[in-house]
């Protein structure tokens, strides 16, 4: 080590910002951070108390708009949406993922293809997802036209203008965008399994499916949560996709906040209310995400207290 | 605008002018940026049309198209004026005039109009539009007639059926086309299509009713008798239509109609360029005539296309902005525009027997005079020439959940009609 | 590294006896195959239809056997589709696109690389929150964060400029680029930094010499998200920009947007697949690293 020619003090200055490097160096994204998301989150909220319309207007105007949302029935349809098609889309990409996981891992042959033929979705915009399947769906363009044409005169398949099922092709649709990710993510967490812990599971005579349920995917928990992050935000943030696949029809049935908050927003003018709706989003993320985080850290804590 | 940006606008102006007085006159260079939803198409290329005259008189031409129903364009505007950018030409319409003329930062165009006498040219219930304070704000680009049915020849022909005139004759005519087998009424169900429609039915049975609940936004008018009866007649035109509403475009149901799969098609004049285009003829494939009315006349329910322009600091393009409104008004750009858009100018001295406007479009002239001596013309709720965007949003959120739903009975939603304008007050 | 050896050793269809296999086998690939069709119908129909004479489409349906085939709607597509008056096709609008989407990714994934570093082997008073409040960055719905961006381009002076896309999706990149790469380090061992320091290495060197040469495999997971995303994004690129600069995703609107005369789905649809063929063939090209890539991570 060459002999330092500084002076004590400008040693220890150097020292001093060596320890905070770090620091220095996360600094500007944590201010980038900041600012998008804290401040631009409290504007929204400031925003949603006042009484802007067509333009951003600082005066205050109460919580009318927050009564005058939750009033419409578009809002209390889109909300229910939320909950129902993000639990749906989450739940079900990674079921899917999973299993096409498994099906992968069982030493298949042509692996490549098929990793590739469930990847490539997540390479194409929602705004393409939605108006592709939307030919496929409707009744007159696509699998029931195809199937009637083929002989089969009296095949139905008309849920995308039916008012209940709507939604359920909104799922069908975002899981076939996402169970790809899923399944790179969860096929990539089960070849890193403990070897050791598998063979054990062999030895003791357990079965196929007992070996996976019981030892090898609850030992990948975490790439589920991480899956189920980026997935959740997948969901929480529809809206190309509804707009190509429905438009939210019909009637309102499959309409989502995003596209609320949009309309209220810049097609009517009404900027106060579509920033409540905007902050009611992301309350419904917080009654998601503050369980979760409370848990994560209650189970690190834990964990610590019985390896400490 | 922030002040910073004021600051450095006025600097950089003040710069130039002294620049320019030391040179000599200064050298005006019009120029403009034109925000429109006008992407595609036959509109596309009218739009086409106008940078192409524009820049024949002088004028240096740019413009931003973003498709889709007004609420991409919508967003870029507000996103441009909180920037500090406000666009210099904008196409907006009807109570969006108003609106954005409340905020102070339209341009007056009293000069350009007073020198091309646009208030004795221009239809007078659109100058009201165009002026919301007094003052000309908007360049009125047309005149778009909503309240157009279109029977398919075939089909009546077929049937020996008449083009109905009243609501009654309709639901018989229907009955008629039903009971041979085919669909009568083509529709695709969107919220402004399911509006446009029950727009002519309130309309067709009472005016009254329409210019109060629809134009006033009247809280009595909307949960009245008179409304549940329109929603009576509305779900009985559903039943007209087929299971494949939903997801269907406005020209798929044009062509239904056209290609005699579906005997009746409502929607404005925008359907005729459409047609054209396919290569449908009027008289041969289609007839039109106006919406059923039950109190005999003529009626015309009317939509219009306009410009607005926001106060720039830029000399330029203020200069290019007086260019683009004159552009817009004069009868080469009208004649040119409307053909292509299956509309009528917005000035009222133009002749429409030459230029290739349709046999449909010359109608819609005449009817538009006839109606406006009769007073039965209004201005279109679906397509937001009336009430505020927020009344008018809650209000297509009701309707069109009650098309798609036939659970919702009549009177139920004439409540939820009030409900929902009641409270967005 | 993955214990290999005990992995392989576990093939749960060879235990059984031969039929058993050849069964579970079967089944194995069966549900593959199934699950392809689902996967691989709207590719297939895209492809098909940007091939097919429109009234054949129209006719027909869009699953149909094709009456006939020609490559001359991606032509004109490409060179010769008329969007908002000038008859260009889709190429300039794919360039604009390339050069968005290419700067914003390289500097959200670099700038990722060095928080995932920090955060992961460098934690000091505060990085969990640090790391919690650029998590969170994830999910703000875009339709919110419309009009703040408005203020803040405007104040920069980069309305309406390529600039100002590459400054917001490289902002709203950092919160993925990060997470990613914050839990790919975190697997590597603690150890080796220590040990590394001990010897007298400092932030940077153990940066260079341990870190990055780790890094080929989240970086490649990275790029591939970050540009996809970018690239298909659509509600910026479309209010941020004007006239000529727009992105490929805002002239795709324009061939489906309500206009007059007919939707010409063919090219539509060719111009939809060449939208789509940068992330695509990243994905196609790259996809295995998504999966390897992760696994080597997971380093003992």
């Amino acid at each position: 080590m060459q002999m330092s020619t500084d002076s004590p003090r400008t040693r220890s200055l150097k020292a001093d910002l060596l320890e905070r490097l770090p620091l220095l160096v996360l600094a500007p994204t944590v201010l980038a951070m900041f600012l998008y998301v804290v401040v631009f989150s409290l504007w929204t909220l400031w925003l949603s108390l006042s009484t802007s319309t067509i333009l951003p207007d600082p005066s205050y105007g109460g919580f009318g708009e927050y009564v005058a949302l939750w009033k419409s029935k578009r809002w209390t349809v889109a909300y229910q949406n939320l909950f129902l098609f993000g639990s749906l889309y989450v739940v079900g990409s990674l079921v899917v993922g999973t299993l096409l996981a498994v099906l992968i891992d069982q030493r298949v042959r042509f692996e490549s293809f098929w990793r590739t033929v469930y990847l490539y979705p997540l390479a194409i915009s929602f705004i393409v997802t939605g108006t592709v399947w939307r030919w496929i769906f409707h009744p007159q363009t696509g699998v029931e036209l195809a199937l009637q044409d083929m002989g089969w005169l009296s095949a139905q398949f008309d849920w995308i203008t039916d008012r209940d099922m709507a939604l359920y092709v909104v799922v069908i649709t975002g899981i076939w965008h996402a169970s790809g990710f899923a399944m790179a993510l969860i096929l990539a967490g089960l070849r890193s399994v403990d070897g050791d812990l598998v063979k054990a599971a062999q030895i003791d005579g357990a079965s196929l499916f007992r070996t996976y349920r019981r030892v090898i995917l609850p030992s990948i928990w975490p790439i589920f949560m991480a899956v189920a992050v980026v997935l959740l935000q997948f969901a929480v943030k529809t809206y190309d996709l509804v707009v190509a696949l429905t438009q939210g029809g019909p009637g309102v049935s499959t309409t989502v906040p995003a596209i609320v908050v949009y309309d209220l927003m810049f097609q009517r003018g009404q900027i106060a209310q579509g920033s409540a709706a905007a902050v009611m989003i992301l309350v419904a993320l917080a009654l998601v995400l503050i369980p979760y985080s409370l848990y994560t850290s209650w189970r690190r804590r834990s964990e610590a207290a019985t390896h400490g | 605008m922030s002040s910073n940006t004021t600051r450095r606008t006025w600097t950089v102006t003040a710069l130039a002018s002294l620049v320019g007085l030391g040179m000599g006159a200064a050298h005006a260079e019009p120029k403009t940026n034109m925000l429109h939803q006008w992407a595609q198409g036959s509109e596309a290329a009218a739009i086409a049309k106008l940078g192409e005259m524009y820049e024949e008189r002088g004028g240096t031409w740019e413009q931003t198209a973003i498709s889709g129903h007004t609420s991409n364009t919508l967003a870029k505007l507000r996103s441009d004026v909180v920037s500090g950018n406000a666009p210099a030409a904008v196409q907006l319409k009807g109570p969006e005039i108003a609106e954005w003329n409340a905020t102070g930062r339209t341009a007056n165009l009293d000069d350009v109009a007073t020198e091309q006498g646009w208030d004795d040219v221009v239809a007078s219930e659109l100058i009201s539009v165009m002026k919301p304070t007094g003052n000309w704000v908007a360049a009125p680009m047309n005149i778009h007639r909503v309240n157009w049915l279109y029977s398919s020849r075939k089909i009546l022909d077929e049937l020996g059926l008449e083009v109905p005139k009243t609501w009654a004759d309709f639901n018989a005519a229907c009955d008629a086309v039903m009971a041979a087998g085919k669909i009568c009424l083509a529709h695709g169900a969107a919220d402004w299509s399911d509006t446009t429609t029950f727009d002519s039915v309130v309309y067709g049975m009472d005016i009254d009713l329409y210019r109060k609940a629809f134009q006033e936004a009247d809280l009595e008018a909307l949960r009245s008798e008179q409304m549940a009866e329109a929603f009576a007649q509305l779900r009985k035109l559903v039943g007209y239509m087929d299971d494949g509403i939903n997801g269907r475009s406005w020209e798929q149901s044009m062509a239904m109609t056209m290609d005699a799969e579906a005997a009746f098609f409502m929607m404005g004049d925008w359907t005729v360029a459409s047609a054209n285009a396919a290569g449908y003829e009027e008289g041969v494939d289609y007839l039109c005539s106006q919406t059923p009315v039950d109190w005999g006349g003529k009626g015309f329910i009317l939509n219009a296309d306009s410009v607005v322009f926001f106060e720039q600091s830029d000399q330029d393009y203020v200069d290019g902005q007086k260019l683009l409104a004159e552009t817009i008004m004069s009868p080469e750009f009208q004649v040119t525009f409307n053909v292509a858009k299956g509309s009528i100018p917005s000035r009222t001295d133009i002749d429409l027997s030459e230029g290739g406007f349709t046999q449909c479009q010359q109608q819609g002239l005449t009817d538009l005079k006839a109606s406006v001596e009769q007073g039965t013309l209004v201005r279109s709720m679906a397509h937001n020439m009336t009430v505020p965007q927020r009344f008018r949003g809650a209000m297509m959120e009701v309707i069109t959940e009650y098309v798609a739903d036939d659970s919702i009975s009549p009177e139920e939603a004439a409540m939820q009609l009030a409900d929902a304008v009641e409270v967005q007050q | 590294m993955v214990d290999a050896q005990a992995r392989i050793a576990f093939d749960p269809l060879s235990t059984g006896g031969r039929t058993r296999r050849l069964t579970s086998r079967t089944i194995v690939y069966l549900l593959l195959g199934l699950f392809s069709l689902y996967y691989m119908a709207p590719l297939v129909i895209l492809f098909m239809n940007s091939m097919r004479p429109l009234d054949d489409i129209v006719r027909g349906g869009f699953i149909d056997t094709p009456q006939s085939l020609s490559l001359r709607y991606w032509k004109e597509a490409w060179g010769t589709f008329c969007i908002a008056g000038t008859c260009e096709g889709v190429s300039r609008f794919f360039m604009n696109s390339l050069l968005m989407a290419i700067p914003a990714t390289v500097i959200s994934t670099a700038l990722g690389l060095v928080n995932g570093y920090v955060l992961s082997k460098w934690r000091f008073r505060g990085s969990d929150l640090m790391f919690g409040l650029i998590t969170l960055g994830v999910f703000l719905p875009a339709q919110m964060t419309l009009l703040p961006w408005a203020y803040i381009l405007g104040s920069l002076g980069l309305s309406n400029t390529i600039a100002g896309l590459v400054l917001i999706h490289t902002v709203q990149g950092l919160s993925f680029t990060t997470l990613f790469c914050r839990n790919y380090f975190v697997a590597i061992p603690d150890d080796l930094i220590k040990a590394a320091r001990i010897d007298g290495a400092g932030f940077w060197r153990i940066f260079r010499r341990i870190i990055l040469p780790l890094s080929p495999p989240i970086i490649i997971v990275t790029v591939i998200w970050q540009f996809t995303g970018i690239w298909n994004e659509f509600l910026f690129g479309t209010v941020f920009t004007s006239g000529a600069n727009q992105p490929i995703t805002s002239a795709l609107v324009a061939f489906s947007g309500s206009g007059t005369g007919v939707r010409a789905y063919n090219v539509e649809a060719a111009a939809v697949i060449m939208a789509a063929l940068p992330p695509l063939a990243i994905y196609v090209l790259g996809g295995k690293y998504f999966v390897r890539g992760l696994t080597e991570g997971a380093v003992k």
